[in-house]
């Protein structure tokens, strides 16, 4: 492992996953904000973290 | 704030990763090279990322969301004038003898360049300097979690002293940079959603201008006179003293980044690794200095925010990003913000470590306490001077914690030897008669010019200890442009007289390190990667920004 948009990509899918999960399952809601902060930040991150694995896989294969 | 279980999570997930990439680096380091200058081998996107990560403290996002609330949106010139130029000047024209010299390190160029006394004063200043940052940086995060946590200082000192030390301890510099790489993601990823949340909330960017006075959201409308703008500062110190003496001296002459563009893999790299990060740079202020905007605009509107308040009843601008994580982000979202926070903490804690590092091992171990020992040696000494970096830091931070006025005394005096770097390391790469007695007697004369200034001048208070005050200045931030703008001409006037005074340097010692007997290799790449167009596109966007916040 020499890529380091592994350890990159799979960190934010893992918090990716981990913030969708608390924003669909828990009711978290902040003082200020009602918009379910935790379910869009999670699927960014889940996105940034997909893109970054498959752009280290691409690299790999070639 | 309290913390869920699923915020520890996240926070402990992140310990998890940057110890494995510690462990995962490990195996590439087999000689001093590698673990102190990471063996030149580090492809361009993560030295680029590193290059403005290694400035990306907490200090700074807390500072710099803080200011927000103060100053406004003009506090972007810090990244606008303060940084982007010179990232450019270091990559297109300081990165070719930098990284053609085949230096380890900035003191070791001196001492190429000019001789060993120069590299000494360097390296000793440099070397203490990083292990008074390191430890400001630890001393921070303790307070900051106590304050907001309820943690204790110890505890939060010593576990991230613990992480830092595993990390550097095992893959030195590469471990270094790549968690940097990481908590540029994080500080990006976890306070983007904060500055878009918070402009929403006060009805978009129009509608949280409105709220605010004029003066808050434009860069230049208000810096023609001091007595303008909140900063207190007027266009010729801004751009004089922020431009181009500090910014150029940090950016060009500062181990600390300019260490990371050194680890890229060729030339062509190093000499991108700047100006591919200026525009990542040009777009931070959107992400740490809005949010102190909008809490400004957010504090008007009757929703029961305000901007926090000290003891004494004054604004505490520096609680600002912490309250609005509070306020906007629910347990999850609050944990990775909070973990940003940390992961910035720790990497320039581990930053300043490294450079320590690499400038005692090499510059003052080598160069001074044992000459000639085999490479297994250096790399011996480069593992123990991490050990002893990281105690010496948290020694600092707890001596921060008992003496804060010795702290606040000490930055002043950094700030008075930084000053003149800049005028030497111009003269030494672009005039080849500058000789080491004219750099060396230079940034004594810069250094005791910038304590000179501040010692006859006054500004809310500060200074004035030489008795007789000559000029009173509307603002410290001025002062302090104006120290720096007198020590760069005090050390540049300074080493030219000595210079043409002293014997010249043999023209065949010089080959890489002047302009005029350096080779500029012509690489055979794409236009896009070549340093001019580069550049060229860079100053587009900055001029764009700058006229579109004018």
């Amino acid at each position: 492992m020499n890529d380091l948009r592994i350890p990159i990509g799979s960190f934010f899918a893992l918090v990716g996953v981990i913030l969708c999960v608390a924003g669909l399952a828990a009711n978290f809601k902040a003082p200020l904000e009602s918009a379910n902060v935790n379910l869009y930040c999670g699927i960014s991150m889940l996105i940034f973290g997909a893109v970054m694995l498959w752009l280290a896989r691409r690299k790999a294969r070639s | 704030m309290r913390l869920a279980p699923v915020d520890y999570l996240i926070l402990s997930l992140y310990f998890v990763f940057v110890l494995c990439i510690g462990w995962i680096v490990k195996r590439k380091v087999a000689t001093s090279a590698d673990f102190l200058t990471s063996g030149r081998s580090v492809p361009v996107w993560i030295t680029s990322l590193a290059f403005i990560a290694a400035n990306l403290g907490a200090q700074e996002v807390i500072g710099m969301c803080a200011s927000g609330a103060k100053y406004g949106i003009m506090t972007a010139h810090f990244y606008w004038i303060g940084a982007v130029p010179a990232m450019l000047f270091v990559g297109v024209f300081m990165m070719p003898f930098y990284y053609g010299s085949r230096a380890r390190s900035v003191p070791e160029y001196l001492k190429l360049r000019f001789d060993e006394k120069t590299r000494a004063l360097n390296a000793v200043t440099f070397a203490v300097m990083t292990v008074f940052s390191s430890g400001i940086s630890m001393y921070a995060l303790g307070l900051l979690f106590e304050l907001v946590l309820h943690w204790s200082f110890t505890a939060s000192v010593l576990l991230s002293a613990a992480i830092v030390l595993v990390y550097t301890f095992l893959g030195g510099l590469t471990s270094a940079i790549y968690n940097e790489v990481l908590q540029f993601f994080l500080i990006v990823l976890g306070f983007a959603p904060l500055a878009i949340f918070v402009v929403m909330k006060t009805g978009g960017w129009s509608g949280m201008a409105a709220r605010l006075p004029q003066v808050m959201t434009h860069t230049w409308r208000y810096a023609g006179s001091a007595s303008q703008n909140p900063m207190g500062v007027e266009v010729f110190g801004l751009v004089a003293g922020l431009g181009f003496v500090l910014s150029f001296g940090y950016w060009c002459t500062d181990f600390l980044v300019v260490q990371r563009a050194m680890a890229a893999d060729s030339m062509s790299a190093a000499r991108r690794t700047p100006l591919i990060a200026a525009f990542p740079k040009m777009v931070m202020p959107f992400i740490v200095i809005v949010p102190g905007i909008a809490a400004v605009a957010l504090s008007h509107m009757a929703l029961g925010y305000s901007i926090p308040l000290k003891p004494d009843g004054g604004p505490d601008y520096d609680q600002t990003l912490t309250t609005l994580m509070a306020q906007f982000y629910p347990s999850g979202m609050l944990g990775l913000g909070l973990t940003a926070l940390m992961a910035s903490f720790m990497s320039g804690m581990a930053g300043n470590v490294t450079a320590f590092n690499t400038v005692w091992t090499y510059d003052i171990y080598q160069g001074h306490i044992r000459k000639n020992a085999p490479d297994s040696h250096y790399l011996f000494v480069g593992r123990v001077t991490t050990v002893a970096g990281v105690g010496l830091s948290i020694g600092t931070a707890y001596l921060a914690s008992h003496f804060n006025n010795i702290m606040d005394f000490l930055q002043l005096v950094f700030g008075f030897v930084n000053a003149p770097l800049f005028a030497t390391f111009l003269l030494g790469m672009f005039w080849k008669r500058a000789t080491g007695h004219g750099a060396f007697s230079g940034l004594l004369a810069g250094t005791a010019a910038a304590a000179a200034t501040h010692g006859l001048t006054l500004a809310e208070g500060k200074g004035g200890w030489l008795g007789t005050v000559l000029h009173t200045f509307p603002s410290t931030m001025a002062q302090n442009f104006w120290i720096a703008i007198f020590a760069w001409s005090t050390c540049f006037l300074v080493t030219l007289l000595v210079s043409l005074m002293s014997a010249p340097k043999a023209e065949a010692e010089l080959h890489n390190l002047v302009y005029g007997l350096t080779q500029i290799p012509h690489e055979q790449v794409p236009w896009y990667k070549r340093p001019a167009p580069l550049a060229a596109i860079v100053i587009a966007a900055l001029v764009f920004l700058n006229l579109l916040f004018w």
